[in-house]
Order: structure tokens, then C-alpha cells, then sequence
């Protein structure tokens, strides 16, 4: 199932058709907003949840970027263009739509101006709480060039996919997202509450946030975003040591921004480049408690045993005492 | 005003209402305001299949949905009243339940404050009020099983089959009411179009009684026995529940095809989750996932069900809220599955049986109460450390789900001990071949 809306902001006149003509139009004419809540109430109708820009950028120095494709906004391409592809999820493959998704939407910029060096200078992660419901706390440190990024129309992507042993509760994804805590988020893959990781498959989740307006000067500003993802252990296979290790890879972390340009909204995608070197990732790992498989007989017959002396416990009193009084 | 005075049905109720109004409202605002929520998950499950059903598509489109769509179409206020519609709903039935204990206490002629004491461990009862106000469904059912004993006692056989029909279809396990209740309807006990006789309660004072001659069953031969098997008002109770039971089932089924059928019946009679609950098979279940079971292991953890359900129907089916008491206790200790919301079951039947109870509240009361609830505790402890700490406990918790069953076993013996049974109908005047009246 994918869960995947967008909180809408203050004015909650964020359809498409009503933010164009809002750049026309300085005011919210009301004649206007019927036929485009019904607009808005028919695109929110199919399951995909669009996604939508939040303005269109008129003082910025960005071109249109090459359109192909199916998808008519860039960002519930990324994992949901994968899983209409693929059944389940796998790292390569994964690796190879990022690729081609990146070559197709990069963004491109007006000649004679200098190449933005967007750069991940700090990926800190951390697994907070204990037992089977946790936080896995992402703090990124991006390096902006102020002049040559609109940040009030872009906005950063976070792909975790998780391994297989952990899931996200896309209806408590929802919650936080009524709350105001991301700008979108989505679930993709198997999102099967209850089954035990044997039966499952694994799952990813994107996360989109947006830049806080960043008053610092200079010719670099820095920013600091931390997304705390709620995770749930699912019952893990049975192993003799009685815990299961399940580990975290380093999530994909790309910086979308929205295009003024031709007529249709497009938004391009920029990776921040980053020194392996300096850049140093915490690797994450959760040790879930699971059965053992020694425990197996034992269980069984102490199992049958006590069931049934409760029996005799319960049918020898009914058989004595049941005589009507 | 004396203490009696203040404290009448009418006070204990709107006492009760109010009660719970300020905890809906609680809840409301600790949704809004905190990280916990206060409503329960399936309450949400319920609300999102009902803005399903009234946007007019299925409800089991929402995972997890495996109720029957009655309780989607009850909710579907949900989405154009207010949100909290549902738990009023459910609030609303769980006063109906104290209302009905009340009533069925008072017509057998319980004192007014055994009576009053009675619906209080109903509406005072701290799981009774959280399970309404948190948004579950069970008050509703155990208003229906309720409603279904007093249309016995009041003779009215139809309707109490048109009831329990919708109750099976609604929730599977009261299916297990339907030996005893068959069993009851002999016809020297109810009579169609008759008002069957009750046995009234008698306090201690009035112990000895000259009602035995008549509440013995009289010897009867094996014709007489295989002719009152398949007397009337067994036959018309059976037709008429089963008919409305397919007539549910078929008709959801034509609405909403096999997701259905899978959802809200089959997965509940072959549900077996590996995930730690209170019951006794949890530990077994999840060791054995993903292998196949042998029929001898199937089997064997279906026997003991079984029999005890069997034992208890044959010993105490004449005594109908006392059996159904024992048999859902029973039921829900040995089920695969046990969570805390099936406790209501048996909670609602616990106020029907306590006039007729030898055991004085101390100290053989209170130990029962505490002994169950201490089991319980001890389980939940462990449970924290397994869910909330992260250590590896399964074989701790799954000893915990033994004490557990145990201690069940236990209680339910000394109920059994203490009351007996007390069968709830008197013998009636026999109708004879020519459809006329000859006693007995």
C-alpha cells in the first residue's frame, strides 16, 4: 500500500491549476475556488497523491530541464517509479533507476554561471530507544552557495531502504505528517504490519523536507537537517544466540528544486557531493531478541502438558459440583 | 439524602455517562496532543473502512479491516458528524449492557442492592469504560448477547434467534453459545408463545426450598428424549439463526466478494500469529512458522478446547449465564490468540452469576481477583522487557502465558465450586399429544 500526501500549508490552496493562476493573480478570487477544489479534489482522488511545488520561482536563475517520462512530477518518480518496475526491492537495481532518474532530471543551469557545489559535509546516524519500536535519527550537514540556490523551492530527499527485519507504520507516517513534521513522506515495497520478517519483504521510505530560510551571508551557508524515522522490528527468524542483527546501510540524499520554466511544473534533482574521506558514517545496527530454535521441544510438550492439566483442572470440578442445587 | 437513596440505577448510569463523555473527550485531546494515542489502533482501522464504505467502495480496501461491514456502516458517521461518533456509539452500548444486567437481575428477583452492586462491577470495572471510550467494538456484542438472554427468559424465541444469528455474523465466537441455548429450549422449560418460568434468586435466609421437586428433571425414556431433541422451538431457533446468518453472509459476499469472506471470517478461524500475546501457543507457533504442522499437532491443540467447551456445556447448560460465564473464560484461555479486548466478553456475563455465588468477597473474592490480575501482570512485565527493552525473554513470557492459563483454570474452578448450578428455568406444564395442557 502507498501512503504518500503532502501537508499542505497555511493557505491549503496548493492545487496545481490554483497556484498558477495565483502567480496571475495576486488574489484569491473565491468564483476561482470551487471548480479547483473540485480540481484538486479529483487528482487527490487517484492513488498516487501527487506531489506539488510549492511556488513557482520567478527571480531565479534555473532553466527548464528535459521532460520524459510518464510521471507528471518529479517527486513521487523516484521509489514509486522503481516499484512499478520491480516487485521487490534490491540495492543494484535501485542503484541503476537512481542513475537513470538522476541523468534524465538533472538540473541544469543558465551558461556563465559557476557550478554549484552543494556538498554533504556531515551524515550523523543514530538508532534511539530500545526494544522493537525506534528512531533512526539522520542528522545531515549540507553546504549551500546562497546565491545560486532558490532553497525556499527545493527541498532535500532522504531514500532509506530499509533491510529486511524493519518496517515503518505507514499509517503513523501519516500521523506525523498531519502534525507538520515533514513535507512529504511515503512508504514503498511491503508494508504488511504483522508478518514475521521470513514472510516479508523489504521496504523504503522517502522523506521530503524542506529548507528552513537560511539568513546567513557569505559565500557558503551551512545547514543542518535531522529526520527522525520511527521503525518497528518485525519478529525475526529463529537464531541460537537468541538475537538477531539487523544493519543499516547509508541512505541516498539528493535535493530536489522545482523549475520555473515551460508550462508544466517540472522539479530537477541535484546528488550533493561528498568526500568519502572526510565523510565518515556511522554505521547503525539493532540486535532484535528472537526465538530459539533449541527451545523448540521443551516448548511443545510443556506446551500440550499444561493445556492439559488446566482441562483437568476446569472438567473434574464441572463433572463434581454441576448437580443443580 | 441516605446513601440508598443517591445511589439507584438511574444515578449509577448518568454517574456511568458522564464518566465516560469527560474520557471521550480526554482522548480527543491526547490524540491531538501527545505522541501516545489514547484511541486504540482499531478504532482508526473501523473509521478509515467507514469513509471507505461511504465513498462507496469496500471496506477492506483498508488492511487489517476484518470486522464485518455492519460495524463500517454503523461508523460512517465517522466522517460527516464527528470522528468521536463511533466511540459514542460503543460508550452508549456499554451503558445498555449495565442497563440489561440490571434488568435481567431484577426480573429474577435478585434484592435491588445485590442488583445495584452487580451493574457497578460492570460499569466500574476500569477495563469496561477504557474499552468503549478507546473505540472497540465489543460493548455492542455483549449488548446483543445480553439482549439475546433476555429474549430467551421472556420467551421470545424468534427474536432471540434473529439476534444471535446477527451476533455470530458480526463476531464468530459466540457460536460456542449455540449448544447450550439449544439445550435450553427443551420444551418443558420454553414454550413457544409462552412466558417460561424463572427460577427467582433466593437470598441466604431463604436457602432451603421447596422448588427442588420441581427443577429435578423428571426420568424420561430414550423416545421421549429423541422427540424433545427436535422439538419446535429448537428447530425454529436453529432455521431462523442460521438463515439470517447466510442471509448476512451472502449478502456481503455479492457486496464485497472473497476479501469478505477471507477478512472477516476465515482469517479469524485460522489465525495463528507468531507475535507474543497471552496465550499459551504463541512461543510453539512462532518456533514452528513457516513449517507445516502435522494433523496429530493440530489436533492436539484443538482437544483441549474442545473437551472443555463439551464438559462445561453438559454440566451446566441448564444454569445459561453461568455456562455461557464458564465457556467464554474457557474459550478465550485456550485460544490461539488472546488480547486484552476479549476479557469484555466474559466481563459482561461475570455480573449475571455473582447473586447466586457462595464466595464471599473476602477473602476467596478478592484472592480470585487477585490471583487473575496478578497473572496478567506478571505476563505484562515480561512483556514490557520483551517489547520495550529489547532483552530476549521469550521463554520467561511464554512460561508467564502458562501461570496465565493456569491461573484462569483455577478461578473458573473455584466459581464452579462455589456456585454449582442454578438452573435459571422452572419446569413448565408439559403440552400433551392433543395439544392440550396436562402438568407434570
Amino acid at each position: 500500500m502507498i501512503v504518500f500526501r503532502e501537508i499542505s500549508p497555511a493557505e491549503d490552496f496548493y492545487y496545481p491549476i490554483g497556484s498558477l493562476i495565483s502567480i496571475f493573480r495576486n488574489d484569491k478570487d473565491d468564483a476561482l475556488l470551487v471548480p479547483m477544489r473540485i480540481v484538486g479534489w479529483i487528482s487527490r482522488r487517484s492513488e498516487m497523491g501527487v506531489l506539488w511545488s510549492f511556488f513557482f520561482c520567478c527571480c531565479f536563475p534555473v532553466v527548464a530541464l528535459s521532460i520524459s517520462g510518464d510521471c507528471s512530477s518529479l517527486e513521487d518518480c523516484i521509489l514509486k517509479s522503481y516499484f512499478s518496475k520491480h516487485e521487490v526491492l534490491s540495492d543494484s537495481s535501485f542503484q541503476d533507476l537512481l542513475q537513470d532518474e538522476l541523468s534524465k532530471f538533472s538540473c541544469k543551469l543558465l551558461p556563465g554561471d559557476p557550478n554549484p557545489q552543494l556538498t554533504l559535509s556531515g551524515l550523523g546516524r543514530r538508532l534511539i530507544g530500545e526494544g522493537s519500536h525506534r528512531h533512526l535519527s539522520s542528522t545531515i550537514q549540507l553546504q549551500i552557495p546562497p546565491q545560486s540556490f532558490p532553497l525556499q523551492s527545493c527541498k532535500l530527499v532522504m531514500i532509506e531502504r530499509l533491510p529486511s527485519g524493519v518496517f515503518a507504520d505507514p499509517f503513523e507516517l501519516d500521523h506525523l505528517l498531519h502534525h507538520g513534521a515533514y513535507a512529504a513522506i511515503g512508504v514503498f515495497g511491503d508494508t504488511n504490519l504483522e508478518l514475521p520478517s521470513v514472510s516479508s519483504n523489504r521496504s523504503a521510505v522517502e522523506i521530503h523536507m524542506n529548507f528552513k530560510h537560511n539568513t546567513s551571508s557569505g559565500a557558503m551557508s551551512a545547514l543542518g537537517i535531522r529526520i527522525d524515522l520511527p521503525l518497528h522490528a518485525r519478529y525475526a527468524a529463529l537464531h541460537e544466540s537468541g538475537y538477531s542483527e539487523v544493519a543499516f546501510g547509508t541512505p541516498d540524499l539528493l535535493v530536489s528544486c522545482s523549475m520555473e520554466g515551460s508550462s508544466e511544473k517540472r522539479s530537477c534533482l541535484i546528488v550533493p557531493s561528498s568526500d568519502s574521506n572526510k565523510l565518515r558514517t556511522d554505521v547503525v545496527v539493532w540486535k532484535i531478541p528472537c526465538g530459539i530454535m533449541s527451545h523448540t521441544n521443551v516448548v511443545s510438550v510443556v506446551t500440550f502438558a499444561t493445556a492439559f492439566v488446566s482441562t483437568l483442572v476446569i472438567v473434574l470440578p464441572s463433572v463434581l459440583y454441576s448437580k443443580p442445587r | 439524602m441516605t446513601a440508598r437513596a443517591i445511589m439507584n440505577l438511574r444515578s449509577i448510569l448518568i454517574a456511568s455517562a458522564v464518566f465516560r463523555l469527560v474520557l471521550i473527550l480526554y482522548g480527543e485531546w491526547q490524540d491531538a496532543h501527545m505522541e501516545v494515542r489514547y484511541t486504540d489502533v482499531d478504532y482508526l482501522v473501523f473509521s478509515d473502512a467507514a469513509s471507505l464504505m461511504a465513498s462507496g467502495s469496500s471496506p477492506y480496501k483498508r488492511t487489517t479491516y476484518r470486522y464485518s461491514p455492519l460495524l463500517a456502516f454503523l461508523l460512517i458517521p465517522n466522517s460527516f458528524l464527528h470522528r468521536a461518533w463511533g466511540k459514542f456509539i460503543f460508550s452508549a452500548s456499554d451503558l445498555l449492557v449495565g442497563y440489561f444486567i440490571y434488568k435481567i437481575l431484577k426480573q429474577r428477583k435478585v434484592a435491588e442492592d445485590l442488583c445495584l452492586y452487580s451493574v457497578m462491577v460492570w460499569l466500574l470495572n476500569p477495563f469496561t469504560f477504557t474499552i468503549g471510550t478507546r473505540g472497540n467494538c465489543e460493548p455492542i456484542v455483549c449488548a446483543m448477547i445480553l439482549w439475546i438472554l433476555i429474549c430467551l427468559m421472556n420467551g421470545k424465541i424468534i427474536q432471540a434467534a434473529v439476534w444471535y444469528g446477527l451476533v455470530v455474523h458480526f463476531r464468530i465466537y459466540p457460536i460456542i453459545y449455540a449448544l447450550p441455548i439449544i439445550v435450553v429450549l427443551d420444551p418443558r422449560y420454553v414454550q413457544l408463545g409462552k412466558k417460561p418460568l424463572l427460577v427467582n434468586w433466593k437470598s441466604n435466609t431463604q436457602k432451603p426450598s421447596s422448588q427442588s421437586s420441581e427443577e429435578a428433571s423428571t426420568r424420561y425414556n430414550l423416545w421421549t428424549a429423541a422427540k424433545s431433541m427436535f422439538s419446535r422451538e429448537r428447530i425454529l431457533f436453529g432455521l431462523v439463526s442460521g438463515g439470517i446468518f447466510f442471509l448476512c453472509t451472502g449478502l456481503f459476499f455479492h457486496l464485497y466478494k472473497w476479501e469478505f469472506l477471507n477478512e472477516a471470517l476465515l482469517y479469524h478461524l485460522t489465525r495463528a500469529d507468531p507475535r507474543h500475546n497471552f496465550s499459551i501457543y504463541f512461543y510453539h507457533i512462532y518456533l514452528h512458522y513457516g513449517h507445516q504442522l502435522s494433523l496429530v499437532e493440530k489436533l492436539i491443540s484443538f482437544l483441549p478446547q474442545s473437551m472443555v467447551q463439551l464438559v462445561l456445556i453438559s454440566s451446566f447448560a441448564q444454569d445459561l449465564p453461568f455456562c455461557f460465564f464458564l465457556q467464554t473464560v474457557a474459550f478465550v484461555a485456550f485460544n490461539k490468540v488472546i488480547t486484552a479486548q476479549y476479557f469484555v466478553w466474559f466481563f459482561c456475563l461475570l455480573p449475571l452469576i455473582l447473586p447466586w455465588s457462595d464466595m464471599k468477597l473476602r477473602w476467596e473474592g478478592l484472592s480470585c481477583v487477585g490471583l487473575w490480575m496478578g497473572a496478567q501482570l506478571h505476563w505484562l512485565l515480561w512483556g514490557y522487557l520483551l517489547e520495550f527493552r529489547g532483552q530476549n525473554v521469550f521463554l520467561q513470557l511464554w512460561m508467564a502465558s502458562l501461570v496465565f492459563l493456569l491461573a484462569n483454570a483455577a478461578v473458573m474452578a473455584v466459581f464452579i465450586r462455589r456456585q454449582g448450578c442454578s438452573p435459571i428455568f422452572l419446569q413448565m406444564k408439559v403440552r400433551d399429544a392433543k395439544g392440550g395442557v396436562k402438568s407434570e
